[in-house]
């Protein structure tokens, strides 16, 4: 077999398979076969196989090109970190490949090559070094600043990273919420132990496993590893209390034990995110082994010990040939042991106890010789190192662990004097012994993780109102968790011959030492300068080499040196897990099917789905102003009131007074806030001695609600007023135009008459048979016109009615436009349309509402201050000299030297007048009636138009009061 | 169309039925998970100081449950609020269920309202062992027993609306009485039955409080 | 997702919250001045540690809160009803 890496071409011949007979530990199926795509070429695998143990079985070794300078890349750890094997499959970029299983008819392709994976031209970046030169973002492309979208198109060329469809795939994502007593991260002998443990406790436990299997190292060690493996999966399964959650990873530790976990196991669902707030949390993730840095130390055929274990025992596949492995520690010499019993030739061992060590590999695209520190040269297709392991001690920082470098066992490991209650550790991440130490001590730490659970849980329900039982037999006294300590290790990080130190994002030893050189001498700075950690293995195989090359260029220790912070989430999660199922509340009025059966435009307006017309809002502004027509108004906002103290209410929260407003009488009113900015207006009515109905904007209601109760709540708990929201408890219509009267009067027994329900007061009543109908006479349109609130069972009812009995007065649906359209007519503002956050109330032209004398109301100290200086905006009304221009809302007002005067807020045809109309916020100087403005279109041309009064129709106001 | 006022629900029906002046669906489901509105119901809000004497007359406190008769046939008491109540009864006692309330309350001094709301809540009644699962789609609380037994009353968001949950068991069965604003009625059973599809839930008619 | 203490119903998700402001005294709008009511609008002490402050339990009782948190820690020494004694607040906290 030839030494170069290749995958398989049409032209070569078939690689020798590198399957190996039936193994103990073996994950795969060999029964079943089936088929999938690599680059187009078809390939077999057996169920169980990863994408890349069934590639390495058929002898393919190169699976990607690097990030940064386009290297061929091999396995390194095989396994769900390895950053060689970042692979597409189908639409999917950026598939784990050598934790991915193989499904039937999968079609995988390498990332980042182009035109192959064998002729890669971006390899050129190789030889263009200095293009890349440490901290290359910031040197070369900081100037000149008008490049950056030249820049930002170059390098998106040659940043890896697959293809995305742009189309909404089939994928499902969703969520869940748990509430289990203890989550396990990992599900290795200790993880299975506690979670056993915690069980048998009495706790309800998540064991969550990154792998397709329980059982972390034991998977792929020896015949007694396996026996104990057997008994704990045993064990783990006679658990009801136990839920397994396997290919899941928990991403995160946060705030009182929020635990993201991204389980993706579910049949029928991508991802999905289980948002699980764990009593307490067991950080048990093992140990993860950390790469040697050498010169030549990404040429694929360069492994871990692990990668190659894995290789053998889980998925039968030879990892080379001929082999070369230095070992610094007893599951390197179990590597040498599984490498001859899978007929690889070793043809050293290195012992790195003995200071003996790799110092460079040689080959091109491929290992083919290793130079040992010793001088010798040995040929191999296989380089097999155990230096040493890293503690993923990344949920225990989260929780606000800071780990310490223990020089003795060469890594960082958790301090336990500074966890909180509620997590806890067990296993390697603590310590390292034998099977027995490590299931003893997760034992005892599964225990009294159930007990503390148990404790935190009954502190929970003591504290929710009508606690359920509370009393829970669980055992109080802490659990006795035996000692664990950190084997010794030698500390070996890098040979000092260069290398890479960061796989996944291209990052060499030298850019360490030359960043340091440079002045980044903090670990934190060197690694947002070059990148290191950054990559998707997120310093998992990285950070401590990292650490340990910036500690020997600054001269300090490690511990000295520190680590970096290690962040949410522990591993990538996708965007549609963080997503889920879309939850976008909406809300419908009762009549909503009939908007829809009429052909209603719909709008969305906040939460709310509304008619924007049936078609021609100009016509059913003509039906309104000449006949009768009906809107459905059921989002204005409504609260009812109860109280003696109510008027108190209103007068406090509105700029107007209240202390005289008769039973059956409305009165309009404006609400500021403090800043004395509008926020809110519409019509109170008193339908009896302390009974108040509010209205409110459609917008405002949520918010207003809230205010009501704030100022209640805080300020004023001794006034006696109770509010309750009814805006939804109303289906809302506002029957409007000449004809109004004439159409209700068929349907109620009220009295209509002008001398019996005057404007602006307010009745009881029925309305087409539905009793408990409110019904205020007010004018939004200008037109005589009655809005009738009818409880919302009966809403599709009555309006049906309207529309059947005013058929032969023409009675027309109307819209949202209609309405914005009559309004503007009339020159009623709009809060939020043509107010804004610094519109306070005299810019408004509410002046005659706005009653300073009172002795106190929300905004009042403002307001004082803005008439006082009398310097403000003034919202006027607006007609371009040629009428047939309609200026979009937003376009700006000129002052005379050209500056900004203002803008116009609202603007439409009005179909009354037969000419464009609006209303402008316009500079206290250009505000007087008549005065001629320039306003600038958004196309750049100007126009003319001159400022009126705001009432464009009827500005006596008589239609509305017949 | 007919001038007989028909009362609906926030939920749309298919196929319809008319009882007692209300349009309900037809379905019947046969399976174990199911939701049905129950809107019909009365709904009569009370508002009362937390912890008096018209808590004593009403008969639960805040974040409890009690089956009761006012006078008006059977009734669920929700404690529903601090100084919140909600009395849930057989469809169209609202007035009366009302006065009756308002008599009771009469003699406490204290500074009460009652108020119909019958017309302005939707209400959902999701049963089934399964109901839990599918609650835990879309809501953070804690639904195993210990933290909510059947009576437990709670408010919360659900699929981001906010919801009272009365847990209302159901012959042994749990079963969760969702009472939301109307208008957001129609959205909360679909961001019901779109998680609880894989659970096999089931649209099934208006049950009623038996 | 820190959890609140909510005096009426228990620990719940702070996402069921609307936080409303640091708590403080109104001004008598009788005799304040522009500088004393722009300082109750809107400057914030903010420090990093304790701090009384209003939060609106708008997913459950509905009730305005006094919480007194860690803004380091998110220790929350105690929460109670605005409307009690306990909350010697006169201000909305969110009055702009």
């Amino acid at each position: 077999m030839s030494l170069l890496p290749t995958t398989r071409g049409p032209r070569e011949a078939a690689a020798p398979s590198a399957r190996l007979g039936p193994q103990p530990g073996e994950v795969i199926d060999r029964r079943r076969s089936i088929p999938f795509t690599w680059n187009g070429e078809p390939h077999t695998a057996h169920p169980g196989d990863t994408i890349t143990s069934a590639l390495a079985a058929a002898g393919v070794r190169v699976f990607a090109r690097s990030y940064k300078y386009h290297r061929p890349r091999g396995l390194l750890t095989a396994d769900y970190l390895d950053p060689g094997a970042f692979l597409q499959v189908g639409d999917e970029p950026n598939v784990r490949g050598a934790h991915r299983l193989v499904e039937a008819g999968m079609a995988v392709s390498s990332q980042n090559t182009w035109p192959s994976l064998r002729y890669d031209l971006k390899a050129v970046n190789q030889l263009a070094g200095r293009f890349l030169a440490t901290g290359f973002y910031y040197k070369t492309f900081i100037k000149p600043e008008p490049l950056w979208p030249l820049y930002e198109k170059v390098l998106r060329r040659f940043v890896h990273a697959g293809a995305i469809t742009p189309e909404r795939g089939a994928a499902v994502y969703d969520h869940r919420h748990a509430h289990p007593d203890v989550v396990v991260a990992g599900g290795g002998p200790a993880g299975m132990a506690a979670a056993v443990a915690a069980a048998r406790a009495g706790a309800s436990v998540m064991l969550v496993e990154e792998n397709h299997q329980l059982g972390g190292h034991l998977r792929w060690g020896d015949a007694a590893d396996l026996t104990a493996l057997a008994e704990l999966r045993a064990r783990v399964a006679a658990e009801p209390g136990i839920e397994v959650l396997l290919d899941s990873v928990v991403t995160g530790r946060y705030d009182d034990n929020w635990v993201g976990i991204a389980q993706r196991d579910l049949p029928g669902v991508t991802e999905r995110l289980i948002k699980a707030r764990a009593k307490t949390l067991i950080v048990a993730p093992g140990l993860i082994e950390r790469p040697y840095v050498f010169a030549g130390n990404d040429l694929p055929g360069v492994m871990l010990s692990t990668a190659v274990r894995r290789l053998i025992n889980l998925y039968a596949v030879r990892p080379g040939r001929r082999a070369v492995v230095m070992s610094a520690n007893p599951e390197g010499d179990l590597a040498v042991a599984d490498l001859e019993r899978a007929g690889v030739e070793v043809a050293a061992v290195l012992d790195a106890r003995d200071r003996k060590g790799v110092v460079r590999a040689h080959g091109r695209g491929g290992l083919r010789a290793v130079e040992t520190n010793e001088g010798r040269r040995i040929e191999a297709d296989l380089l097999v190192t155990a230096t040493g392991w890293t503690a993923p001690t990344s949920l225990l920082n989260q929780s606000g662990d800071r780990p310490i470098y223990d020089p003795r066992s060469a890594r960082f490991v958790p301090d336990p004097a500074r966890m909180p209650e509620n997590v806890l550790a067990a296993g390697e991440v603590v310590g390292d012994a034998g099977v027995e130490a490590i299931v003893e001590h997760a034992e005892a730490v599964g225990r009294e993780a159930a007990r503390r659970a148990g404790r935190i849980a009954r502190a929970w329900r003591a504290a929710t109102p009508a606690p359920a039982d509370t009393t829970d037999p669980s055992d109080d006294d802490p659990v006795t968790i035996p000692s664990l300590a950190p084997q010794p290790h030698p500390e070996l990080f890098a040979a000092g011959t260069g290398g890479f130190v960061d796989f996944c994002e291209d990052v060499s030893a030298k850019d360490i030492t030359t960043a340091v050189a440079e002045g980044y001498d903090s670990v934190e700075l060197v690694k947002r300068y070059t990148t290191v950690t950054m990559g998707p293995t997120q310093g998992k195989l990285e950070t401590v080499n990292a650490v340990a090359l910036v500690a020997a260029a600054t001269g300090r220790s490690i511990a000295e040196t520190g680590t970096t912070t290690w962040r949410p989430v522990y591993s990538p999660v996708t965007l549609g897990a963080l997503a889920g199922r879309p939850h976008e509340p909406v809300r419908y009025s009762p009549m909503q099917s009939w908007h829809e059966r009429h052909g209603a435009t719909p709008l969305v307006a906040g939460q709310w789905i509304r008619p924007e017309h049936y078609g021609d809002p100009a016509a059913e502004v003509r039906a309104v102003r000449t006949g009768v027509g009906i809107i459905d108004v059921t989002p204005i906002g409504k609260l009812d009131l109860q109280g003696p103290d109510v008027p108190q209410l209103l007068n406090l929260l509105y700029v107007n007074k209240w202390s005289k407003l008769g039973i059956g009488r409305v009165r309009y009113g404006v609400m500021c806030a403090e800043d004395g900015v509008v926020m809110d207006d519409g019509v109170t009515g008193r339908l009896g001695e302390d009974h108040y109905l509010m209205s409110t904007t459609s917008s405002g209601a949520a918010t207003v609600w809230e205010w009501v109760e704030n100022w209640l709540q805080t300020a004023h708990p001794d006034w006696r007023v109770h509010v309750t929201p009814v805006t939804t408890a109303y289906a809302s219509i506002n029957v409007a135009g000449p004809r109004s009267r004439e159409l209700l009067a068929r349907l109620t027994d009220v009295d209509l008459s002008a001398d019996a329900f005057g404007y602006m007061n307010v009745r009881t009543g029925a309305v087409a048979g539905v009793p408990d109908c409110v019904l205020w006479r007010i004018g939004f349109t200008g037109e005589l016109s009655y809005e009738i609130h009818v409880p919302a069972s009966y809403g599709l009812h009555v309006w049906e009615r309207l529309m059947a009995h005013g058929a032969d007065l023409g009675v027309q649906p109307f819209g949202v436009e209609a309405q914005r359209i009559l309004r503007l007519e009339k020159g009623h503002f709009i809060v939020g349309q043509d107010t804004d956050g610094l519109t306070q109330g005299f810019t408004a032209g509410i002046d005659g509402l706005i009653k300073l004398d009172k002795a106190d109301f929300v905004g009042l100290p403002e307001l004082a201050w803005q008439r006082e200086r009398d310097e403000h905006p003034h919202l006027v009304g607006l007609r371009p000299v040629d009428g047939s221009v309609v200026p979009p809302e937003a376009s700006q007002i000129l002052d005379r030297s050209g500056g900004i005067a203002g803008r116009v807020t609202s603007s439409r045809m009005s179909p009354t007048l037969g000419r464009a109309i609006g209303l402008a916020q316009i500079d206290r100087e250009l505000a007087a009636v008549g005065t001629r403005v320039t306003v600038r279109l958004p196309d750049g041309r100007d126009i003319t138009a001159e400022v009126t009064d705001t009432v464009h129709v009827d500005p006596e106001g008589e239609r509305q009061r017949v | 169309m007919s001038d007989t006022p028909i009362a609906r629900g926030p939920v749309a029906v298919s196929p319809a039925t008319v009882r007692d002046g209300w349009e309900v669906d037809a379905r019947v489901a046969t399976g174990t998970l199911t939701l049905s509105d129950e809107s019909p119901l009365a709904k009569v809000h009370v508002r009362a100081p937390f912890d008096g004497a018209s808590r004593a007359a009403l008969g639960v406190g805040f974040g409890r449950t009690a089956r009761a008769d006012l006078g008006t046939g059977e009734v669920l008491v929700v404690g529903s609020g601090p100084g919140e109540w909600l009395v849930l009864g057989a469809p169209n006692t609202a007035g009366a269920l009302r006065a009756a309330i308002e008599e009771r309350l009469a003699g406490t001094g204290e500074f009460t309202t009652v108020l119909d709301l019958t017309h302005g809540r939707g209400l959902l009644r999701l049963t089934g062992r399964e109901a839990a699962t599918v609650l835990g789609g879309v809501c953070a609380i804690d639904f195993g027993d210990a933290v909510t037994p059947d009576g437990t009353a709670l408010r919360s968001s659900l699929a981001a609306v906010v919801t009272d949950i009365v847990r209302d068991d159901q012959g042994g069965t749990p079963s969760y009485l969702l009472h939301v604003e109307r208008s957001s009625g129609q959205y909360l059973a679909d961001a019901l039955l779109d998680p609880g599809r894989p659970s096999g839930l089931e649209v099934t008619g208006f049950r009623g409080l038996a | 997702m820190m959890l609140l203490p909510c005096p009426w119903c228990g620990p719940r998700n702070s996402t069921e919250f609307r936080y409303v402001g640091e708590a403080g005294p109104r001004p008598d709008p009788a005799t304040v001045t522009p500088e004393q009511w722009r300082r109750y609008l809107y400057v914030h002490a903010n420090p990093c540690g304790p701090v009384r402050e209003t939060w609106y339990h708008r997913a459950g009782c509905r009730r305005y809160l006094s919480v007194e948190r860690d803004t380091a820690t998110n220790d929350v020494r105690s929460a109670v009803d605005t409307a009690s004694a306990a909350a010697a607040s006169s201000a909305p906290g969110d009055a702009r």
